[in-house]
């Protein structure tokens, strides 16, 4: 910027710039292929929307002033196979995992409890309160679906994707490979009320298996079950907060000279001669570069920054048809004195970082979800809490001090009145909810409340449309190789130098850390730069047993 | 076991002093470690956004470091540093057209106020030397002890005397701001108003002998950085500080509080951190030196042990002022843009929710607003229409760099009010807060004044910071003021905090001070205390810049240490 009489006051980044790859979204997808490529030496830019990279890797102070929060993401799943986790010494960083053994308890109106813990006797223990043969069955099937989850699915995630019928024939190889097999045809419902008995039993297990979008009486997504309970008892927390998983990804990013570009909206793909060679952002500035990498929405990424004009038909078609999640969530946030002490059978609970409740059986579990899908919400819902401030020391900084905890549920995207007005009302219908389940969450004992819409996921970010948190419905054909579709599911695109790596690209949504990485391995391939990384050993097994 | 972990330089705190002084030493080839308590680094530089689609700026908003050699040493426009500038940012008669706002309405700015006003701030000579002027009140260490500081020799004095030799007196060094003005502007308004800018800019107009200084604070945002505000608000300036840093480097640490900065034999070596850090390994040891960039209280009284320093030395510490302004700031969100009663329009855009200081009668009302901050220690008592605030325009520049993004919905924010630091108020630190929505009110009621739709059907929601919590979110806001410390004459430049610190170095050999409440200039972000740190630490030999590198031009070398002007510009 040049003033007239004072003259050049200083540089800024400039109007137009040369890149080999752009990222669009610093999401945690966005991130980790940016980190990737910017160690491999290639000049890269990661643009993000938001003053702050990270996406659904969010801890801000969203009960302001002096709470922090994981607003989005903050369950994390597959730390044990991230291959970015092992890739980079993200101890330099600070950045620590806690994995709690009470993960998932479920409280119900009589003061009965489940509680789900990473080592199964324990769970199983608990299970024998209400079913001893529900305990048992319980132990033979993680055994099972830990060597599924372990051999299969867990590294597969990070493999691109197969069609359904080269993955048959690859599964037939072995007899965990067939185990599997005979899971996908059956739909959650079928497969949990097959296995047990109790009716709590199965809520527990039903709503761990579905809690992230699985439709409970869909079939050929029934390998997700054993992933969904396997992976739900292994969650992590990110001490200090999800958002320092993404900060320690833009560290590796700047730290190899890549950069960032916050506050950046992009707002058009710029195309020329059919090839993407650059972004354009909201405020005018140009970065070009050979490839561009996105980690938006189908629709986003194609119909509004490439223009549906652009688009060979088929592809535009296929991105028309593309589903977003058939629901979003609705979190309530507080900050109480004391942290929830729940009224229940097992003291363990208070200590769970996931209390489920409101919920005491399969039939009404179902008739929420139902109502959800069809777009109301009724007093027969549910949902899950966690006390973050019991994992975490580092999200209260207030004189007041106290404990951050949220509730959050499956809502839809559109309710009667607008969400403005019942994001309000559901605040007391929560509470009161809350405090039959923790008696001592009554108005003394809150110091502060906040929520968060469907609405309002879509406003922080528009890429998660419709309150999505995946970017897009799973179902079986939004999955694997149809994931957003056969022509882009490798994450290149029919597109020449656009490449798609978001939740919506294969292997799919939640931090899996699994789009951005294939994203940067197809692009690395594609611009035939020598990867400095190799796939972890879990994956070369998985290669050996069943690609090779 | 984890490894033993050493680096060159560990810095405590990662606010913008400490990750710029990190940035500067990483670019010379140090290695250095960032140790921060928060999840964010950034101090007092940061954003949030408590409701979806609302992003607000609790603490700082504008930028004021225009003039930073950093910009041109540390290269930050490559590290995606962007700025969205005011339209009529750089448009000085623009800003005259639009008066000054009091009671009465917008009162008007003369020929002589202008012109008296553009002369001292250096614009009237061509090319003009506001530039120079800011640097040498800004970005010039303190000289050493063994010089005596004289009229001759204080950096802006120097100044004047070369490019504008009539403003130059020796009664400079004396004055207050209002002195300075009373000489060359005639109006009261105008004056009462920069009196007030300057005020919540860094020194305030009427405190003796800082007349310069409290210029300087103001004229850095309203004519070098024509009041405007990075692009993504000040936190992504910040980000190009610390990418700066991070790209050569640095190894940022955030969730890691320190506890102790460990001495042996007289000297800093390294830190203890708390248990709760999220690291294996819970000392980090220093080759070089410790930076701390935690406020210079807790530096003394919490992290280095008492045994290590004298007792007068500590009472001097306790002893320094936190008074001098504590903010508290709001924000508003409303289902209406907020408009400007019809006397207070802006001429020039039109409609505006933010009037700057308000109101600028007289210097009566400014006193008022000084006893009931500095004097009266309990609640405000001024009537709410006569009491002073400052309020910025209630949204961002560029319709790409938007802080509320939920249609239908404006936000104005934030609007700065002082009221007494907790330190000192009567009834204990937090009896304000226990009133919070009294005050909030009390507030509205005087934006009110001159905002004509700010009421109950309109409001959606009043956040506010209040000084006693922002001291809590960031432990460095020591009285819940901006600057940590007040930029009065006795803790300026050679005074700053105290005398003995007033070089950066401390009492403890290897452990050097970067916070704002610690060292000269004092608040803002400026990356002036990381600038004037490095030419110590090249004294001490602890830093050896490259080419990039130069000294301010008023900087006096210390005897017997090296100087920090290069060889090749005539060092030794
Ligand atoms: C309430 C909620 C709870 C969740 N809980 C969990 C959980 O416990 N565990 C879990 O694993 N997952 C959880 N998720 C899901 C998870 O956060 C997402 O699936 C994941 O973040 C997707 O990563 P991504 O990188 O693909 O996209 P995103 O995280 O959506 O990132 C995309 C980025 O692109 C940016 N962007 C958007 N438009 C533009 C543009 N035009 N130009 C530039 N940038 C743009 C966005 O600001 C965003 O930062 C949750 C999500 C939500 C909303
Ligand atoms: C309301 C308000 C408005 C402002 N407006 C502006 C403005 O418009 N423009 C402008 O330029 N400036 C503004 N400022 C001033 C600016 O924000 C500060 O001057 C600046 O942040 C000071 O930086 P610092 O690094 O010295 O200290 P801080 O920003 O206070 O940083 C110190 C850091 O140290 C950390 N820390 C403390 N103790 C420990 C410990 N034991 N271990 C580890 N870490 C620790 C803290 O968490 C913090 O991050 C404003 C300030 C306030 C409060």
């Amino acid at each position: 910027m040049s003033d007239p009489l004072i003259g050049k006051i200083f540089d800024e980044f400039p109007d137009e710039s040369n890149w080999d790859v752009v990222v669009i979204g610093g999401g945690p997808n966005g991130l980790i292929a940016g980190a990737y490529l910017a160690k491999a030496g290639l000049k890269v830019a990661v643009v993000e929307r938001r003053y702050e990279v990270g996406g659904g890797l969010a801890t801000e102070e969203i009960l302001f002033p002096g709470y922090y929060s994981n607003m989005h993401a903050i369950y994390h799943m597959m730390v044990d196979y991230m291959p970015v986790l092992q890739d980079f010494n993200m101890n330099r960083h600070a950045l620590m995992w806690l994995k709690p053994n009470a993960q998932t308890g479920m409280v119900f109106k009589d003061g009965q409890s489940l509680l789900l813990t990473r080592m199964v006797e324990d769970t199983k223990d608990s299970i024998s309160k209400l079913s001893y043969k529900d305990a048992i069955a319980f132990g033979k099937l993680m055994r099972k679906w830990r060597k599924i989850v372990d051999e299969i699915i867990g590294p597969a995630t990070y493999i691109p994707p197969m069609a359904p019928i080269e993955i048959s024939m690859a599964m037939q190889r072995t007899k965990v490979g067939n185990e599997m097999l005979e899971l996908v045809e059956q739909s959650p419902l079928e497969i949990i009320t097959r296995n047990f008995e109790n009716d709590r039993v199965r809520a527990l297990l039903l709503y761990t298996s579905c809690m992230w979008g699985l439709d409970p009486r869909e079939t050929g997504i029934g390998m997700f079950v054993a992933l969904m309970l396997q992976r739900g008892v292994n969650k992590c927390y990110c001490d200090g907060g999800s958002h320092k998983f993404a900060g320690a990804l833009a560290r590796e990013i700047v730290g190899s000279g890549g950069t960032i570009v916050d506050a950046a909206e992009v707002n058009k793909i710029i195309m020329e001669n059919g090839r993407a060679t650059g972004v354009q952002l909201a405020e005018g500035r140009v970065l070009r570069s050979k490839v561009v990498m996105s980690t938006l929405d189908p629709h986003s990424t194609f119909l509004n920054l490439v223009g549906a004009r652009n688009l060979p038909t088929d592809l535009k078609e296929s991105i028309e048809r593309w589903q977003y999640d058939k629901w979003s969530y609705y979190t309530l946030h507080v900050v109480s004195k004391e942290p929830p002490k729940y009224a229940c059978d097992d003291p363990w609970i208070n200590n769970a970082f996931m209390v489920i409740f409101g919920i005491e059986s399969t039939e009404q579990l179902l008739a929420h979800w139902d109502n959800v899908v069809a777009g109301k919400l009724a007093d027969n819902f549910g949902g899950h809490a966690t006390c973050e401030s019991l994992l975490d020391p580092h999200l209260v900084r207030s004189p007041k001090g106290g404990y951050v905890s949220f509730f959050q549920m499956h809502a839809p995207y559109e309710i009667e009145g607008g969400w403005e007005k019942k994001g309000k009302e559901l605040e007391g219908a929560v509470l009161e909810k809350w405090r039959k389940a923790a008696p001592n969450m009554t108005k003394d004992n809150i110091i502060m409340t906040s929520h968060e819409t469907p609405a309002g996921i879509e406003i922080r970010f528009p890429n998660m449309r419709r309150g999505g948190i995946k970017h897009g419905d799973y179902k079986p054909i939004q999955l694997g190789c149809f994931r957003p579709n056969q022509d882009c599911s490798s994450s290149k695109t029919p597109i020449e130098g656009l490449y798609v790596c978001g939740a919506s690209t294969y292997p799919g949504g939640m931090v899996l850390g699994g789009s951005g990485y294939l994203g940067a391995n197809k692009v690395a391939e594609d611009l035939g730069i020598k990867k400095w990384w190799k796939p972890t050993k879990p994956m070369e097994q998985y290669i050996k047993t069943y690609l090779e | 076991m984890p490894k033993e972990e050493r680096y060159d330089f560990v810095i405590v705190g990662g606010g913008p002093n400490g990750v710029g002084t990190a940035a500067y030493l990483a670019k010379c080839g140090a290695s250095v470690c960032v140790l921060e308590e928060r999840p964010e680094a950034g101090g007092a530089v940061e954003n949030t956004e408590p409701i979806p689609g609302v992003r607000i700026t609790p603490h700082a908003m504008y930028m004021y470091a225009g003039p930073a050699p950093a910009f041109e040493q540390l290269e930050l426009h490559k590290y995606g540093f962007r700025m969205d500038w005011s339209p009529q940012s750089k448009n000085l008669a623009e800003q005259q057209v639009r008066g000054v706002a009091t009671t009465q309405g917008l009162a008007p700015i003369t020929d002589k106020d202008a012109m008296g006003w553009a002369k001292i701030s250096g614009m009237l000579t061509d090319p003009p030397f506001i530039k120079e002027l800011l640097r040498s009140i800004f970005w010039c260490p303190p000289h050493p002890p063994e010089i005596e500081v004289t009229a001759e020799n204080v950096p802006y004095m120097q100044v004047y005397k070369r490019h504008q030799p009539d403003v130059w007196t020796e009664e400079l060094l004396d004055m207050t701001m209002f002195d300075l003005m009373d000489e060359y502007l005639e109006t009261e308004p105008i004056k009462v108003m920069h009196a007030m800018v300057a005020w919540y800019s860094g020194a305030a107009g009427h405190w003796e002998g800082v007349a310069i200084p409290a210029l300087g604070c103001d004229i850095t945002l309203t004519i070098y950085g024509g009041i405007s505000v990075p692009r993504g608000g000040m936190h992504d300036y910040f980000h190009s500080i610390i990418r700066c840093a991070i790209a050569h480097g640095t190894v940022v640490r955030t969730c890691c509080p320190v506890d102790e900065i460990i001495i042996q034999d007289g000297r800093a070596v390294g830190v203890r951190l708390r248990e709760t850090a999220t690291t294996d390994e819970k000392k980090i040891w220093a080759n070089k030196a410790v930076i701390s960039d935690v406020d210079v209280k807790q530096t003394f009284t919490k992290l280095v042990g008492p045994q290590h320093l004298s007792t007068s030395f500590r009472r001097k510490v306790e002893d320094i002022s936190l008074k001098g302004g504590s903010i508290w700031v709001s924000h508003l969100l409303t289902r209406e843009k907020l408009r400007c009663r019809p006397k207070f329009r802006n001429p020039v855009s039109g409609d505006d929710a933010g009037l700057g200081p308000y109101p600028c009668d007289s210097r009566a009302i400014y006193y008022e607003h000084v006893a009931d901050v500095d004097g009266r220690r309990g609640k405000p008592t001024m009537p709410p229409e006569r009491l002073m605030w400052l309020s910025t325009p209630g949204d961002r520049f560029d319709a790409a760099d938007p802080q509320c993004t939920i249609p239908g919905r404006y936000l104005a924010s934030p609007y700065y009010t002082y009221v007494p630091p907790p330190e000192y108020t009567v009834g204990g630190p937090d009896a304000l807060d226990k009133v919070k929505e009294e005050i909030n009110a009390y507030l509205r009621k005087a934006f009110s004044q001159t905002i004509e739709n700010l009421n109950d059907d309109t409001l959606v929601h009043h956040w506010a910071n209040t000084p006693y919590e922002s001291e809590f979110r960031n432990s460095g806001l020591i009285g819940g003021t901006w600057c940590g410390t007040r930029h009065c004459d006795d803790q300026w430049g050679e005074n700053r905090p105290i005398p003995e610190l007033a070089r950066y170095r401390t009492p403890i050999e290897r452990l050097y001070l970067c916070n704002q409440t610690a060292c000269h200039p004092g608040g803002l972000a400026l990356m002036a205390i990381p600038y004037n740190l490095m030419h110590i630490l090249i004294e001490d030999g602890l830093a050896e810049p490259g080419k990039w590198w130069y000294p301010s031009p008023w900087y006096i070398p210390q005897k017997g240490k090296i100087s920090a002007v290069p060889l090749h510009a005539g060092g030794k």
